[in-house]
C-alpha cells in the first residue's frame, strides 16, 4: 500500500523531513514515476517515501560565478540547460539530445545525475567537465565531484539526510571540443553509447586533454591515466601517441551488451577526434555538421 | 448541398472528433455495476501445470479458467483452425498463454490478487527459433516434426532438370525478424449483456470474427453474440484475429457473472502478450547461365508461427505466392512451411506474409545483379511481370502492369542511373531500389467461396446509411467509403451515414483485411448505390449486394492452382542513405516511390497510406528489433523497441499511375498493404552500396552493421 508523499515548501523544510523520514527526493518524476507504474487505472505506487521537490525555489536556476564556473540548480531542466548561454557547450548538448520535448521540459538535472543510469545524458559531460555536486543536509553542505558521486549503475554515494542541491561546473576553455550521442533513432532515444571530447593547445603543446563515454560501463567513464598519455605532449607527437592512448582506453571501458560495437565506435571516435587534430583542424567543435 | 465528387479533396470525417479527443475507444465506455478483469499468463515458455494456488478471493472477486466453461462448450477460439485455446488447460505452450482472468470491481485488489496468485510448473525446453523448431528441441510441440503446415507451388521445367543445365547455382538465405504492430490503441474489450444477448465491445478490425470465435465456448452460434466495434485506434493487423484471445475469456467470465466486465491491455502487456509478424527464414537456390541469366529459382520458406496456427497458414499462403516478387522466372519450385514454435503465436501484420518473400526475393535478385556486375534496376527490369504473363500459381497476370513507367518515374525523381553509376561502393553513400506488389483481396476465389460478403444501402428521406461489417481503424475507411457512396449516387457525403459496426445490425461484409475494403466492399457499395440511384424517387428503401466473382479465373485452392489474385497493387521504392562511418548510423537522405493503385479514391488518405507504410518497413528494415531468447521477448517498452519518429526519415516523394481496376469501385485496387511491401528492401540495397557489405537479415540497427562489416 502506499507510502508518504511529503510536499516540502522550502529547502530547510525539505531537509528536515529527508532526515526524520528518509523520504526520496521526487522531481520532475520521469524515472521515478516510470518505476512505480502498475498498469492501467491504478496510481503509481513507490516502496519508499517520497517528497516533491519541485517548489523549492532555492534549488532553481542557472548562475555563472566571477570565477567562470557555472551553477546549475538541481531542479534545471534538460529544456533550460538547453538554451542557457553560459553553460558549457558539452553539457547544453547532452541535454538538448535527451528524450523527447515533454521529458526535456519535465526531468532534471538533479535526477538524471541521482538516477545514475549508466545511459544517463548528463553524467557524461559533467564528469568530462570535471563538474561537482553541493550536497545538503542539516548538518550543512558538501561538495563532491560527479564522478565520485556515482558509485555504479544505480548506486551514488548520497547520504540518507542529503539532497542534491547544485551542480557546479568550473571554468574550461578547450580549443577543440567533441560530443556524439548514439541513439536508437534520431529522437527521443535512450544513449545506446555517448562520448566526449576536448583538448587544449597552447603554442603546440597540449595542455589539456579529456575524454568520457557513456553507456559503455556500469558508470561514465574517464581514464585520467589514459589522458596522461596525450596530455602534456606536443600535436605532433599524436601520431606516435595515439595507438597507445587508444588502447588504454579501450582497456578502461567495460561495455556488456553489444561489446565490439560499443568499443569499435568508441575507438573510431576518438582516433577521428585526434586525427582531426592532427591534420591541423580549425579550433572549434570537431564534425559538427 | 454539393454532390461529392469521387476526386474532390476532403477531410477525413473522422478527424476532428480523434483530434479533439471525443472519439469514444473501448476504455472510455463505463458501464453501471462493471468489473474489471486482469488477465492471467504463462511465465514460462513450455510446461505443465502443476498446481494452481489462490489467495482467498474476497466477496465479489472470480478466477475464471477452462473449468468455467459449460459442458456443452468447448475450451477453443475458432480462428481458421481450432487449436489456439480459450485457456491454458494442465500445459502451457508460450509465455503469455492465457490460463485465468481475475474479475472483480476494483483494479487495486485485482493487482493484489494477481501478484499473489502461486502457479507451480514442471517445465520443458521450448523451442524458439525456427532452427530449434527444426531440431526438435525439446521434442515436438505439433505432430512429430512441428510442421503446422505447408505447401508448395511449382511453374515450368522440373529442378532437377533446370539446375543440370545451370551454370552456376546462386544460393542464400535471408531471415526477417518479428515485428510488433505498436498500435496507438492497445488492445481492450468489454463484455455485457444487453437485451438478453452476449454483447461484446471491442477494438477490433473484424467484429465477425470474433463472433464466430467465441460462439463455441458457450456452446452457442455466432448469431447468439453481438459484437459492437468502439472506434479503433490502429491495427495494423494486430487486431484480425486477436481480439479473440481477451473476448473468448470475457465471454466465458460474462456467463458466470452475467455484468459488464472490462479488459484494458497496458502498453507492456500490449508489447509482450500480443501477436507480432512472423519471423522468416528463406532459402532461395538459383540456377544461372554463364551471364547471369536466371533458368530457375528453388525457394524453401520457414514462418516461425508459435505453437497456434491461427492465422499462419494464411499468412504462409501469400508469403508463397509473393515469393518470385514482380517477376516472370521462367522456372519455379516454392516450398513453405508454418514451423510450431514456443514463442507467442504469430499473425497478421500489415502485408500478411507478402513482405518477408518480397524482401529476399528482392535483396537476392540485387546481390545476382551485382555479383555479375550489372545495375540491381536494370536487371531486374529484365524479368519484370508482364499483361498475360504466367504467375507462381500458374495462373496470370490479369491487368496491365506499368512498372516500366513506374521505375522511369522513380528513377527521375532520384536521380537513380547517376547516382547508381557514381557512388562508389563503401564510399559512405548509396541509393538502392525496390519493386514490389501486393495480390488484393482474399486469395483466388476465396471472396466468392469463404466470405461472400455481403453490404447494404439503407435510404431514409434524403439520407443514406452504409451497412456494412467493414471497420474504420484509423486507414480511412469512414471516409473512403462514404465517398464513394455519396459519388455514386449523385449526393453529398455530409448525407451519408456509417456508423461502426454492430454484428446484429449489419451484414456480414467479411473482414477488414488484405486490402480487400475498398476494391471488393467498395465495390458492393457502389453496386447498390447504382441501383438506388435508378430507384431513388422509390421512396424509403434498402439495396443490399452480395459479392460475384468474374467469371474465367479459375483457382483450386486443393492445388493452389489458377489466378490467385484478380488485381495487384504494384510498387516501385528508391532510398538513399548517408552511412556514418565511425559510427555505422545510417541517415535516410531521399525517399521516392510510385504506386499502381488503380485508382486513388481519395488521395490524401492515399498519401498517408504511402507515407505511413514505408516509414514502417524502413523501421522494419533498420530499427525495430524484437529479440526472443529463451521464450521471453527482450524489448517491453516503446523506449526499448523503438519505432521511428518523424525526425528519422526524410519527407518523402511519391507518385501514383493511373491503372483503373476493372472490377473495383471508379477502378480501385487494394493498397493499405502494398505501401508496407518493398521500401525495406531498397533501404538494404542503399546500405549496403553505402558500405559494401552483403546483409542477409533485418532488421539492421548499427550493431548489426558492425557486425556484417566485420565480415566482410
Amino acid at each position: 500500500m502506499g507510502e508518504m508523499i511529503y510536499v516540502p515548501t522550502t529547502l530547510e523544510e525539505a531537509l528536515q523531513i529527508r532526515k526524520e523520514t528518509g523520504a526520496r527526493p521526487l522531481a520532475g518524476g520521469s524515472d521515478i514515476m516510470v518505476q512505480g507504474k502498475r498498469g492501467i487505472g491504478l496510481c503509481p505506487e513507490l516502496p519508499y517515501s517520497v517528497m516533491i521537490i519541485s517548489g523549492l525555489d532555492e534549488l532553481k536556476g542557472i548562475t555563472a560565478s566571477e570565477d567562470g564556473s557555472v551553477t546549475i540548480g538541481a531542479l534545471a531542466t534538460p529544456s533550460e540547460i538547453a538554451s542557457s548561454s553560459i553553460v558549457p557547450w558539452h553539457v547544453r548538448k547532452a541535454a538538448s539530445g535527451m528524450g523527447a520535448i515533454a521529458l526535456r521540459n519535465t526531468a532534471t538535472i538533479g535526477g538524471n545525475i541521482g538516477n545514475a543510469s549508466p545511459k544517463g545524458d548528463l553524467p557524461q559531460p559533467l564528469i568530462l567537465l570535471d563538474a561537482y555536486l553541493v550536497l545538503a543536509s542539516e548538518r550543512g553542505e558538501r561538495t563532491i565531484s560527479v564522478d565520485d558521486f556515482i558509485i555504479g549503475a544505480k548506486k551514488t554515494a548520497l547520504m540518507d539526510d542529503e539532497i542534491i542541491k547544485s551542480v557546479v561546473i568550473p571554468h574550461s576553455s578547450f580549443t577543440y571540443s567533441y560530443y556524439r550521442k548514439i541513439g536508437m533513432r534520431r529522437a527521443n532515444a535512450i544513449s545506446k553509447l555517448s562520448l566526449s571530447a576536448a583538448m587544449t593547445v597552447q603554442n603546440g603543446e597540449i595542455t589539456d586533454f579529456r575524454a568520457s563515454s557513456g553507456a559503455a560501463g556500469p558508470k561514465v567513464i574517464r581514464s585520467r591515466s589514459a589522458e596522461d598519455i596525450i596530455r602534456g605532449r606536443k600535436i605532433d607527437e599524436i601520431p606516435s601517441l595515439k595507438e597507445d592512448f587508444l588502447s588504454a582506453w579501450n582497456d578502461a571501458i567495460s561495455p556488456h551488451a553489444m561489446p565490439e560495437y560499443r568499443r569499435h565506435t568508441t575507438r573510431r571516435m576518438l582516433e577521428y577526434f585526434l586525427d582531426e587534430i592532427s591534420r591541423g583542424a580549425e579550433p572549434g567543435i570537431i564534425g559538427e555538421e | 448541398m454539393p454532390a461529392t465528387g469521387i476526386n474532390d479533396r476532403i477531410v477525413r470525417v473522422d478527424a476532428a472528433a480523434k483530434a479533439r479527443g471525443e472519439a469514444k475507444y473501448a476504455c472510455d465506455y463505463t458501464f453501471p455495476d462493471m468489473l474489471y478483469a486482469y488477465m492471467i499468463r504463462s511465465s514460462i515458455p513450455r510446461g505443465t501445470i502443476d498446481s494452481i494456488d489462490m489467495p482467498n478471493l474476497p466477496e465479489g472477486y472470480y478466477f475464471i479458467s477452462a473449468k468455467d466453461i459449460p459442458p456443452e462448450g468447448k475450451n477453443e477460439l475458432w480462428m481458421i483452425a481450432k487449436d489456439w485455446r480459450c485457456f491454458a488447460d494442465g500445459d502451457v505452450r508460450f509465455v503469455g498463454e492465457t490460463i485465468g482472468l481475475l474479475v472483480g470491481p476494483d483494479r487495486n485488489m485485482l493487482k493484489y490478487l494477481s501478484e499473489h496468485i502461486e502457479i507451480k510448473y514442471t517445465e520443458m525446453e521450448p523451442a524458439i527459433s525456427i532452427n530449434d523448431a527444426i531440431a526438435l528441441k525439446g521434442g515436438p510441440i505439433v505432430g512429430s516434426d512441428n510442421v503446422m503446415c505447408q505447401l508448395f507451388v511449382e511453374k515450368g521445367k522440373p529442378m532437377e532438370e533446370v539446375f543440370r543445365e545451370a551454370d552456376s547455382v546462386f544460393e542464400e538465405t535471408i531471415e526477417t525478424g518479428f515485428q510488433e504492430h505498436v498500435h496507438l490503441e492497445t488492445n481492450a474489450a468489454i463484455a455485457t449483456i444487453e437485451d438478453g444477448k452476449y454483447t461484446i465491445y471491442a477494438s477490433a478490425q473484424c467484429p465477425f470474427y470474433i463472433s464466430k470465435a467465441v460462439a463455441g465456448l458457450l456452446g452457442l452460434e455466432q448469431k447468439d453474440i453481438v459484437i459492437k466495434q468502439t472506434t479503433t485506434g490502429g491495427a495494423f493487423g494486430g487486431k484480425e484475429h486477436f481480439p479473440d484471445v481477451l473476448c473468448g475469456p470475457l465471454l466465458v467470465a460474462e456467463y458466470k457473472i452475467r455484468k459488464p466486465i472490462k479488459l484494458i491491455f497496458d502498453r507492456e502487456e500490449d508489447m509482450l502478450y500480443s501477436v507480432k509478424r512472423h519471423p522468416s527464414k528463406i532459402t532461395l537456390k538459383t540456377a544461372l547461365d554463364k551471364d547471369g541469366n536466371i533458368l530457375g529459382i528453388d525457394g524453401l520458406v520457414y514462418y516461425n508461427g508459435g505453437p497456434y496456427l491461427s492465422g499462419t497458414y494464411v499468412v504462409l499462403q501469400r508469403g508463397v505466392f509473393h515469393a518470385n516478387g514482380v517477376y516472370d522466372i521462367p522456372n519455379t519450385y516454392v516450398k513453405g512451411i508454418g514451423i510450431a514454435t514456443n514463442t507467442f503465436p504469430s499473425d497478421a501484420f500489415r502485408g500478411f506474409g507478402a513482405p518477408q518473400t518480397l524482401f529476399a526475393i528482392e535483396t537476392h535478385m540485387e546481390h545476382i545483379a551485382k555479383k555479375f556486375g550489372f545495375d540491381p534496376a536494370e536487371y531486374k527490369s529484365r524479368y519484370f511481370l508482364k499483361k498475360d504473363s504466367e504467375t507462381i500459381t500458374n495462373g496470370h497476370i490479369i491487368e496491365r502492369v506499368m512498372l516500366p513507367e513506374m521505375l522511369e518515374k522513380v528513377a527521375t525523381a532520384s536521380d537513380y542511373w547517376r547516382k547508381s553509376k557514381e557512388y562508389k561502393t563503401g564510399e559512405g553513400r548509396g541509393i538502392g531500389i525496390s519493386f514490389y506488389n501486393h495480390g488484393g483481396a482474399f486469395t483466388g476465389n476465396g471472396e466468392q467461396a469463404i466470405i461472400k460478403a455481403h453490404a447494404r444501402l439503407v435510404k431514409t428521406g434524403d439520407r443514406v446509411r452504409i451497412e456494412v461489417g467493414s471497420t474504420e481503424m484509423g486507414q480511412g475507411f469512414q471516409t473512403t467509403l462514404r465517398k464513394i457512396a455519396a459519388a455514386t449516387l449523385g449526393i453529398s457525403i455530409e448525407q451519408i451515414d456509417y456508423d461502426n459496426p454492430d454484428t446484429s445490425k449489419v451484414p456480414d461484409s467479411g473482414p477488414t483485411a488484405a486490402s480487400r475494403s475498398t476494391m471488393i466492399v467498395g465495390r458492393l457499395v457502389q453496386r447498390c448505390g447504382e441501383e438506388m440511384k435508378e430507384r431513388w424517387n422509390e421512396g424509403d428503401f434498402s439495396v443490399e449486394k452480395e459479392y460475384e466473382h468474374p467469371e474465367g479465373h479459375p483457382w483450386n485452392q486443393e492445388t493452389f492452382r489458377g489466378d490467385a489474385y484478380l488485381g495487384y497493387g504494384w510498387g516501385c521504392a528508391a532510398v538513399e542513405v548517408e552511412a556514418d562511418k565511425l559510427t555505422n548510423e545510417i541517415k535516410v537522405v531521399g525517399i521516392w516511390s510510385c504506386h499502381d493503385i488503380g485508382h486513388a479514391i481519395d488521395e490524401l488518405i492515399v498519401h498517408g497510406q504511402v507515407n505511413g507504410g514505408i516509414v514502417q518497413s524502413l523501421g522494419y528494415a533498420s530499427m525495430e528489433k524484437m529479440e526472443n531468447r529463451k521464450g521471453y521477448f527482450k524489448q517491453t517498452s516503446m523506449s526499448d523497441y523503438v519505432i521511428p519518429t518523424s525526425m528519422d526519415f526524410p519527407k518523402q516523394e511519391w507518385s501514383l499511375v493511373e491503372n483503373p481496376y476493372e472490377w473495383g469501385p471508379f477502378g480501385a485496387k487494394g493498397m493499405g498493404e502494398l505501401v508496407f511491401n518493398g521500401a525495406d528492401a531498397a533501404y538494404i540495397d542503399a546500405v549496403e552500396r553505402a558500405l559494401g557489405i552483403t546483409v542477409h537479415k533485418i532488421p539492421m540497427p548499427p550493431e548489426d552493421i558492425e557486425e556484417a562489416l566485420d565480415a566482410e
